[in-house]
């Protein structure tokens, strides 16, 4: 598609004073080697000051901005790939209906392995079964400005607060992330979970809290608890079973050691742990919101 | 955007991935490898900023200091708002259901979206808010949010300034929403119904053209659903 070619890459964000085709190259800069279409750009420059140091001034001051988005990248690289990151985001619209029916309806779904292919897992889009941050992110969000929007019906909204209610929530999930890493560390269970794929397992429950704040603002008291009952059974069903291949059926680090029999316990403590976790961070974090 | 893809590039332009466990294959039919116009890896900054080139077009210095007054471009074509890709864009967003093209967001024009964001902010002034702070800061951050997805999710990068323009002009509707605010309160049935359907329009149609300018396919509602929070919140702002 051409459009790829010369579309919007073409330009990078300039300044307003955007240039037409043509007009002397006044300076050529180094540093940062512009792709040939960005060419046009440096004219517009010279002719809109006709003082050149003003518009030297511009260029270094480009090229500084340059400097500095590679140092954040470079930075951002060094604790996170980018490319890793981009599997978790790698989605369809036909993968995210399913996954949500999925997380209020698990009882009839009957594979649950994760599919891959040479190696390596396949991409959400292509499997149903596998982990991604889209809908936690999203989940995130709208919980967020849900809980603004409920206090705000019941007039108990200020800033403060929504700020109060989003670190909350988040300071909830990286604490639940780090005891899964601790524990699934200290019991040297050797799954391929990484963190990304902890986070989205633990950001699934938004979606449940998503429904139980809007059946308890739509329908009172008594349809706030039954949605949490709904969700919570569903959400442990669909944690219980996903983590179950992903964690029991492991090798385990001194799998011919003496403690064999003792693994599949612990292992399974975790898995059961982790469920029965679920309600209690959906009722302590929505709770507060439909009184 | 671009540097960002630097740092990428090394990695997708082998044809076998760096075994790491959890590469995974991405499988397109637009692959990764090189797409055109790869930079090549960043030079250290030489410390020369003023150079000028060989190449140089044989024009005397003195018309470019803009002596001759015939050989000056226009006024507007040298600021670059042009005016008639302003107007094509507006109609893009105006009209949710016609197809658009991919190319319109070629240029990053931020005078469009600061003109809207302005008339935004002067339309919650008459209704008595003063909250010209909320939208330029609710605006930052939705842009910067969506600048992220968006270059995580599509297999093209995309610069900060195309989102902030797309986000810009699709607000159009959203100031209509304001407008009928002036007029009548928006807190009734009525203003519900309305504020629904207007958010809905803007993340149509803002959606719409992030599909066809970065050619992510099924992807439209899962692009749409952001927008609609951002403009959610907005509409937020004018409702109450």
């Amino acid at each position: 598609m051409d459009f790829q070619q010369h579309g919007y890459r073409a330009t990078k964000p300039r300044a307003r004073a955007s240039p037409p085709s043509g007009g002397p190259l006044l300076f050529d800069d180094t540093s940062s080697g512009p792709p040939p279409m960005n060419r046009g750009q440096d004219p517009g420059v010279g002719n809109l000051f006709a003082d050149p140091m003003a518009s030297a001034a511009m260029m270094y001051g480009s090229s500084l901005a340059n400097q500095g988005k590679d140092i954040v990248n470079k930075e951002i690289n060094r604790f996170m790939s980018v490319n890793k990151l981009k599997y978790f985001f790698a989605v369809d619209t036909r993968y995210v209906m399913k996954k949500l029916l999925l997380l209020m309806f698990p009882y009839t779904h009957q594979d649950w392995e994760v599919r891959y292919h040479r190696d390596t897992p396949l991409t959400p889009r292509h499997d149903v079964n596998a982990p991604d941050l889209y809908i936690p992110t999203m989940a995130f969000i709208t919980y967020i400005l849900l809980a603004g929007m409920a206090l705000g019906i019941q007039k108990r909204f200020s800033p403060e607060v929504l700020g109060l209610c989003a670190s909350t929530a988040l300071v909830w999930i990286i604490i639940e992330v780090l005891v899964m890493l601790l524990s699934l560390y200290l019991l040297t269970v050797h799954t391929d979970l990484s963190t990304f794929d902890l986070v989205a397992y633990s950001g699934y429950k938004y979606v449940g809290m998503i429904l139980t704040v809007l059946c308890g603002l739509l329908f009172g008291s008594d349809g706030y608890f039954a949605a949490l009952a709904w969700s919570s059974c569903a959400l442990m069903f669909f944690i219980v079973r996903s983590l179950k291949m992903k964690i029991l059926s492991s090798f385990s680090a001194d799998s011919m050691g003496v403690g064999t029999s003792a693994k599949p316990h612990f292992r399974l403590y975790i898995t059961f742990a982790l469920a029965a976790f679920q309600p209690i961070i959906i009722y302590w974090l929505t709770a507060h919101l439909v009184r | 955007m671009l540097s960002v893809r630097i740092c990428l590039s090394p990695k997708y332009d082998d044809k076998s991935f760096i075994a790491s466990d959890r590469q995974y294959e991405y499988s397109q039919p637009m692959g990764y490898s090189a797409p055109p116009g790869m930079m090549q890896p960043q030079q250290p900054y030489m410390g020369q900023i003023y150079q000028p080139t060989p190449a140089f077009t044989p024009v005397s210095p003195q018309s470019m200091y803009g002596s001759s007054f015939e050989d000056e471009p226009p006024l507007l074509e040298e600021l670059g708002i042009n005016f008639d890709h302003i107007w094509q864009k507006t109609l893009t967003v105006l009209h949710p259901l016609k197809a658009a093209d991919g190319s319109i967001m070629n240029e990053t024009d931020l005078a469009g979206p600061m003109v809207f964001c302005l008339a935004f902010g002067a339309t919650l002034l008459l209704t008595g808010k003063i909250q010209f702070g909320y939208v330029y800061g609710i605006s930052a951050i939705g842009c910067l949010g969506m600048y992220c997805l968006l270059n995580l999710m599509s297999m093209t990068g995309v610069s900060f300034g195309c989102v902030a323009s797309v986000l810009g002009y699709c607000l159009l509707p959203m100031i209509t929403l304001s407008s009928f605010g002036v007029l009548f309160s928006l807190q009734g049935m009525l203003g519900m119904i309305l504020t629904a359907t207007i958010i809905g329009w803007c993340s149509f149609s803002a959606s719409k053209i992030f599909i066809s300018a970065l050619a992510m396919d099924g992807q439209q509602l899962l692009v749409a659903y952001p927008c609609a929070l951002l403009y959610g919140v907005f509409a937020l702002i004018s409702v109450f």
